[in-house]
């Protein structure tokens, strides 16, 4: 006689009832066949049939339909007719060092750089080259510029808070160590450059934030570029050069916010670019052979990991 | 240093080159139809499919290595993982160019799913949590139909191959 396996299932459990000596394990071990077998059929006919086509076309259609909602794009801005439109959202960006915190933003220095670059020979193209440390922290304070014996940041980088509508509440203070400049020449950058801006070479596991070794600036005031979407910021620029003592400029510079974005369900990034110019001359660097307008670029990305 | 962003980079990478491959399967194999007809392309077509995956494989090998290049020690090759047991999941599809693997058709199939499954684990956090961000599920999109004509074109490929194979292969015989 011929019983499928879901009578015989009920078969062998009729079988127990009855028949108190039959093991317990036993039972237990076919009842374990039984459903391993009966789950190893219904996966292969899942795998085999239809239904598998089905399945997969509603999951990719599901897919399809989330991702094109399009309810966090920005609206596309009109034909120009004349005026500029803007289109700023209410993000807040806090600065915090807690882990796990998704309130608070942490610099990613590693994802960072901090540029510069001049007219080689004040005509010529572009020379560049980039700061190997820098920080997003406030050195204003002469008993903050001195020497850090580590490898990691000397000061946490805390000096900030960016409101996206609200120019007037963000605000930032920032350092770069001038003797880490690379410009991917390291008899240059080790050398001359060094002479040059009036500093010291790097001491290996030491943050050099001396007064001769550290350029920083701190925002006095930030607002809307009326112009466009991004923000003008004026702030002081303090750097000593190759002057007796540091000289402090007020420039203004350009703000991009770059929105926050999710990589994952529990990190996201944004992004804070920074562009201003300003005159080494100024600051007593007379060699010629880099003109006299040097133009910084700052990128800065921030995570809520 | 955290490289989490690299590794769901990457995750996306081997999901373009894998994810695509059930639909394509499975679109195959329902079209298809019953293997016990004597229709000779379609048996074909299914038996392929395997083979296909394989390419897959074979493309997603070549984009490790020119990721790599030109330094392949092992340091760099441990700096560039960030998903190494998906890298080497995503490498055993190589395997399918084995004929006696490539029987077993279904196998190819259980191999890409872990693939799709990121898909499904996405969208399932879309629908339940509601502070999701739309971009992920948005990157899964993009990613998905890139991977759906990657694996379109590659199961187009192996097939025309097979065709001129078996074309020029007759007249040596007679």
């Amino acid at each position: 006689m011929l019983v499928d396996r879901k009578n015989m299932l009920h078969v062998i459990l009729l079988y127990a009832l009855d028949h108190g000596s039959v093991k317990f394990n036993r039972i237990l071990l076919l009842c374990k066949y039984l459903i391993t077998n009966h789950f190893k059929n219904t996966f292969m006919k899942l795998l085999d049939n239809k239904m598998l086509m089905v399945l997969l076309i509603l999951i990719s259609g599901g897919v399809y339909i989330v991702g094109c909602t399009h309810k966090n794009e920005p609206v596309p801005a009109s034909v120009s007719t004349g005026t500029v439109k803007t289109n700023h959202g209410n993000h807040i960006h806090l600065a915090g060092l807690t882990n796990g915190d998704s309130t608070q933003w942490k610099l990613d220095q590693v994802h960072s750089n901090a540029t510069w670059s001049t007219a080689f020979d004040g005509v010529a193209a572009p020379l560049t080259g980039r700061f190997n440390s820098f920080g997003v922290a406030d050195v204003s304070s002469a008993a903050l510029q001195t020497n850090y014996v580590t490898k990691g940041q000397p000061l946490p980088d805390t000096s900030w808070a960016f409101y996206e509508n609200v120019p007037a509440k963000t605000h930032f203070a920032g350092y770069v160590q001038i003797n880490t400049s690379n410009t991917g020449e390291p008899g240059r950058d080790g050398g001359c450059f060094l002479t040059t801006m009036g500093t010291s070479p790097i001491v290996a596991g030491t943050q050099n934030l001396t007064v001769t070794n550290v350029a920083y600036i701190k925002t006095t005031s930030v607002e809307f570029d009326p112009a466009g979407n991004d923000y003008l910021v004026t702030f002081n620029f303090t750097w000593k050069g190759m002057l007796g003592a540091p000289l402090t400029e007020s420039i203004t510079g350009k703000l991009t916010y770059v929105p926050e974005a999710a990589v994952s369900t529990t990190e996201s990034y944004m992004g804070l670019e920074f562009q201003f110019q300003f005159n080494c001359r100024d600051y007593g660097i007379t060699a010629t052979d880099i003109g006299s307008t040097i133009t910084v670029d700052l990128n800065m990305n921030f995570n809520n990991k | 240093m955290d490289d989490s962003f690299f590794a769901y980079l990457q995750q996306l990478e081997v999901m373009a080159f894998f994810s695509g491959y059930p639909l394509i399967y499975a679109t195959v194999v329902v079209f298809a139809g019953n293997q016990h007809e004597k229709n000779n392309f379609k048996t074909r077509a299914t038996s392929l499919l395997p083979f296909a995956y394989a390419l897959v494989g074979t493309l997603f090998l070549g984009f490790q290595l020119r990721k790599l290049y030109p330094d392949y020690s092992v340091e760099h090759l441990k700096l560039t993982m960030q998903q190494p047991l998906l890298i080497i999941w995503g490498l055993l599809s190589l395997l399918f160019w084995v004929p006696a693997l490539a029987k077993k058709r279904v196998l190819s199939l259980i191999h890409s799913l872990v693939f799709f499954f990121f898909l499904i684990k996405d969208l399932f956090l879309q629908f339940f949590n509601p502070s999701a961000n739309n971009d992920i599920i948005k990157n899964d999109m993009r990613i998905y139909t890139n991977s759906l004509l990657l694996n379109l074109g590659s199961v187009i490929v192996i097939i025309l191959l097979s065709l001129f194979y078996t074309y020029y292969k007759k007249p040596l015989r007679s």
